[in-house]
């Protein structure tokens, strides 16, 4: 028992709870910074009744001061630059971000052109890489897991 | 000294209402899953979402009043948990009364929208505003309905104490003397809670998330906590004036479940409607009708 009240012990058990609790609720809020819409319509699909994404406390909000997980698609075009960085800005601590889509990841088809910056990690860092064009609600499901996957090994707090 | 602490950290205006009021959010939410075809959260998920937003950073947006800002959710929380006091949480007797009690503890579940109008106001951010607009309209139109349908029974027991009036309702059922009352009374808190029909405050599609906008971690979470332990109270006010009172846990928890069951229904049966629909419906026909039974009570009272 004295053990179990030092201030490590106590800490650690905090620290467990905190985790167990982030695991089971990535809230995620979606943000499209210049796709062409493909990779929007599979989100929009996997957050249906068919997938029922909620069984694993997901959920969609709509701002981002109540998300965890930003979900981020297609390339980021100039004038989409600034947003995608505020709304990065505007998420609390801690915060990860998973691209969907090849735009996301390498800037895909739009690469080279006149408006485009790059790929989602030219401008905010990236937690997980979502490949496909578009990729299937299941694949993007399974972005989430691994992003938990990683959370549990302690990649990041 | 210690009796009183104990009612308001556990039972009934602490822990107690705050299990409660997770549990039940999760069988609200449970049950609208299942009646849309899907598997549903798991019992833990409010449990995890409080935890994670409570651990949570809390970003102070610029531009507004720090104190004001971080001091509303606990304002909004505390007023939800006093009024547990004056409610018979549990199916046990309220803790405290005194003749009139049931205008106290009816604005103290008020507190929380009128905190959450505020919250949105002082806020810079443009939908913040306009969700706090709608909250206040909403406020304004299902008010007096629902005060006026739990009139109702306190008119019928001749008495506005709370435990006077379960001592009326416990002998019969209101809801067959006085359904309309029971049907405005049941969807005025639905109004209350901005559930389904009701959320044009929170609408995520058109202004984000309301007043709610600017909050996150700690003030978000109180803020939702608020409006958990206020489903937990008004369920019980009317399974107490309605359904021939509460008079022991058993009852308790059969009755607000039932009550629940008819939330989660109307909630899934129904989409969100514009803010002056809403104030149309309470001021053309909520309270019209609550007013009618009103009168048709009063006459009734004056024939006998
Ligand atoms: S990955 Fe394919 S579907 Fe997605 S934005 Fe790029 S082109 Fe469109």
């Amino acid at each position: 028992m004295d053990t179990f009240l030092k201030e490590g012990r106590w800490s650690q058990a905090l620290e467990q709870i905190k985790l167990w609790a982030r695991l089971n609720s990535p809230w995620v809020i979606h943000f499209n910074s210049g796709s062409c819409n493909g990779c929007d319509i599979e989100i929009l699909a996997t957050l249906t009744p068919y997938y029922d994404v909620e069984r694993f406390g997901i959920k969609l909000r709509g701002s981002p001061r109540h998300a965890d997980v930003l979900i981020c698609t297609g390339p980021v075009t100039r004038q989409a630059r600034d947003r995608l960085r505020r709304i990065y800005e505007q998420m609390p601590d801690p915060k990860f971000v998973i691209a969907v889509g090849s735009c996301a990841l390498s800037g895909g088809v739009f690469d080279g052109c006149y408006n485009v910056v790059g790929p989602i990690d030219a401008v905010i860092p990236v937690d997980v890489y979502v490949p496909g064009c578009p990729p299937r609600p299941e694949a993007i499901i399974d972005g989430v897991v691994q992003l938990l996957g990683k959370l549990q090994q302690g990649a990041r707090p | 000294m210690l009796a009183s602490l104990f009612a308001l950290l556990i039972f009934p205006a602490g822990l107690f209402v705050l299990v409660n009021g997770l549990a039940y959010h999760w069988i609200d939410r449970k049950l609208v899953a299942r009646l849309q075809n899907r598997v549903g959260p798991r019992w833990f998920q409010p449990a995890a979402d409080m935890v994670k937003l409570l651990a949570n950073e809390e970003v102070l947006p610029t531009g507004v009043d720090a104190r004001l800002f971080t001091a509303l959710p606990v304002v909004a929380l505390a007023g939800a948990l006093a009024a547990m006091i004056y409610l018979p949480i549990a199916g046990l007797p309220p803790l405290y009364n005194f003749p009139g009690d049931l205008i106290v503890a009816v604005y103290l579940l008020s507190l929380l929208t009128l905190c959450t109008g505020l919250a949105g106001a002082i806020s810079k951010d443009r939908f913040s505003i306009i969700g706090a607009t709608r909250a206040l309209t909403q406020l304004f139109s299902y008010e007096a309905p629902f005060l006026l349908a739990l009139l109702g029974p306190a008119f019928a027991a001749g008495s506005w104490q709370i435990n006077e009036i379960m001592a009326y309702t416990s002998s019969q059922w209101l809801i067959l003397t006085q359904p309309v009352g029971f049907v405005v009374a049941l969807i005025g808190l639905m109004g209350k809670l901005e559930m389904a029909p009701f959320d044009t405050p929170e609408a995520e599609t058109e202004i984000v998330a309301g007043a709610m906008t600017e909050y996150s971690g700690r003030g978000l979470a109180l803020f939702l906590l608020g409006r958990e332990v206020e489903l937990v109270g008004g369920l019980t006010l009317i399974a107490a004036f309605y359904l021939g009172g509460i008079n022991n846990p058993f009852d308790y928890a059969l009755k607000t479940l039932v009550l629940l069951l008819g939330v989660a229904g109307v909630q899934t049966l129904m989409t969100r409607l514009r803010i002056d629909q809403v104030v149309g419906l309470w001021w053309r026909y909520g309270a019209l009708l609550a007013l009618g039974q009103w009168l048709l009570l009063l006459g009734q009272r004056m024939g006998t």
